[in-house]
């Protein structure tokens, strides 16, 4: 019954998204780590004498676009959105007015926002992945270090939109909160020292990319920044949890609450 | 069939702001109108008799059962909102399948149920538009599209009119009448008489979160013929118009200027004074050059009903 109306809210919402005007941009944005190995690549033909490591390339991509900003924006502007969009068009009683649980309507549009997102971001970290490591297909710590990659970005996907989703239940300034979350709190507290790193999602996160001894130093150098990593199965166990907690926390909200909009 | 919308002292407030306060009211078949001026709280009870809001204090049902998160009746809850608001990108006919496929509608029986409520509204030739397209009446149209598409036993129409050109007006009219006709409970809410006395002869006075009264036109219109009105006329001559004028039992009180060309006149038979005028003037051959009534609205009754 619940799952059946979380479905239908979910092929509703999946239309609404991939039609919104602000997918082209994000869209867009995704595909700049797949330009940057088509340069680099390109680059390399040109220049026989200078050899290109495409995984270490590929692990900066990773941490310091991927995972620290294009994650976190998708996330932050898509799971925001998923209920202050409906109340800053005044379109949120066409969904609260449906024979359907309130807790449909978040899950619905989480999931349909979330595989939007995972297709951006996983699509675009695939097909970088190919670009930059072409005829370097068969080393083996290469694959280890994309399957790890792939799924630090897709439990980045869903455990932030699951708090923005939940943040944006409540705040009116959710994305303006998002901003200094994501960009304050996510990018700064990862690297303070001891058990104080435990208290972002980030910290999780890049404790599951690959460990000292997996690939090459130029990677490690940059991903092992003043990280004290969690063993990466817990590092999972902790993103899971926290992703069903928002979730949670978000149906709760969105069941409770009131909303009114602005005259 | 018909359900019982049923209110019992119900008050809402909005922080410190007050909503509606001791509401206690009970709609059954037919059309009803929720008649107030802007601000008056008819679309805070809407939002309170489609669950959109919860009473702070009091009962609200609907077929003897709480309407708060109460999902299964929005099956029979049809709501149309005031605000003009939608989802730009779809075209009205995925704005409708989507919505009905949310009712847990198949997807042949959506498009349908869709293509139907299309027709009814007069909008089958504008279902694969993008809605950002639609001009203000189809948008209108639209809106109460998706309101009828599940064929509710309920319907709730905030400002149906709102906004809305003399045919467009006459059209959504018609449409609410044929839904009446088929035995449901319809409520309409709005802030001029005149659409709501096209519409119903059932009327519920709204004014700052109170209800003033409740009843038919005559027994409204009785109330609102005991408050003088009072008319101004500009005429080249106005005393001649005056004197004419004042003679009639329709006319309280005559009084000039203070522009030269302008006469006020008081009445409290304002159907009884407008048959008049007109004959007045043709008979005398004066020239008219304005008639006003500047209290000839709801507020002026609104604010003579509470005694102001």
């Amino acid at each position: 019954m619940a799952e059946g109306s979380i479905f239908r809210v979910f092929v509703f919402a999946l239309r609404l998204v991939r039609r919104a005007k602000k997918m082209r941009v994000f869209a867009v944005l995704s595909l700049l780590p797949v330009l940057l190995a088509v340069i680099l690549r390109l680059n390399a033909v040109a220049s026989p004498g200078r050899g290109l490591d495409g995984l270490a390339v590929f692990g900066n991509i990773i941490v310091a676009f991927g995972l620290q900003f294009l994650v976190l924006i998708l996330a932050l502007f898509y799971g925001t959105s998923v209920v202050s969009e409906e109340i800053e068009g005044k379109t949120l009683t066409y969904l609260t007015i449906r024979p359907l649980p309130k807790k449909a309507v978040i899950l619905g549009k989480y999931a349909a926002s979330a595989l939007v997102l995972l297709v951006l971001v996983l699509g675009s970290t695939l097909a970088s992945f190919f670009i930059l490591n072409l005829g370097r297909l068969d080393y083996g710590p290469a694959w280890s270090f994309l399957g790890k990659s792939l799924a630090a970005l897709a439990l980045g996907v869903l455990g932030y939109t699951a708090f923005f989703t939940f943040i944006g239940t409540f705040l009116k300034k959710s994305v303006l909160f998002g901003f200094f979350f994501s960009f304050g709190w996510e990018n700064i507290v990862q690297y303070f020292p001891g058990s104080t790193q435990k208290l972002t999602l980030m910290h999780y996160l890049k404790s599951i990319l690959p460990g000292v001894g997996e690939t090459s130093p130029s990677v490690l150098q940059f991903l092992m920044f003043r990280l004290d990593p969690s063993p990466a199965p817990l590092a999972v166990a902790v993103l899971l949890g926290l992703t069903a907690v928002f979730l949670a926390l978000a149906c709760r909200v969105f069941s409770r609450k009131e909303y009114l909009f602005e005259e | 069939m018909s359900l019982v919308l049923k209110a019992e002292k119900i008050g809402k407030w909005y922080g410190n702001v007050l909503g509606l306060s001791d509401v206690t009211i009970e709609i059954g078949p037919g059309i009803t109108g929720l008649l107030g001026p802007n601000g008056a709280g008819k679309s805070t009870l809407l939002k309170l008799l489609t669950g959109q809001l919860r009473p702070s204090i009091g009962r609200l049902t609907v077929d003897g059962r709480p309407v708060w998160n109460n999902t299964a009746l929005f099956r029979r809850i049809g709501f149309c909102p005031e605000q003009d608001a939608f989802y730009d990108e779809v075209t009205g006919d995925e704005f409708l399948t989507g919505l009905l496929r949310l009712h847990g509608y198949a997807e042949a029986e959506a498009r349908r149920r869709a293509g139907r409520a299309l027709e009814i509204v007069e909008l089958a030739g504008g279902g694969d538009r993008l809605i950002r397209g639609y001009s203000r009446g189809m948008r209108q149209r639209i809106k109460i599209a998706q309101a009828i598409a599940h064929e509710p036993e309920v319907l709730i129409l905030d400002e149906p009119l709102s906004g809305l050109d003399p045919l467009s007006k006459r059209k959504i009219i018609r449409l609410i009448k044929d839904y009446r006709s088929e035995g449901r409970t319809v409520v309409v809410s709005s802030h001029v008489l005149p659409e709501i006395e096209a519409l119903t002869r059932s009327i519920v006075l709204i004014h700052q979160g109170k209800i003033l009264a409740q009843g038919d036109i005559p027994y409204i219109r009785e109330l609102i013929d005991a408050h003088p009105h009072v008319v101004a006329v500009r005429s080249a001559d106005p005393r001649r118009l005056g004197s004419l004028l004042v003679a009639d039992r329709a006319v309280q009180s005559v009084s000039y200027g203070p522009e030269e060309n302008l006469v006020t006149f008081e009445t409290r038979q304002r159907d009884r004074f407008f048959d008049l005028l007109p004959r007045v003037v043709a008979e005398s051959g004066l020239d008219l050059e304005e008639i006003t009534s500047p209290d000839d609205n709801l507020q002026a009754v609104f604010d003579y009903l509470v005694g102001k």
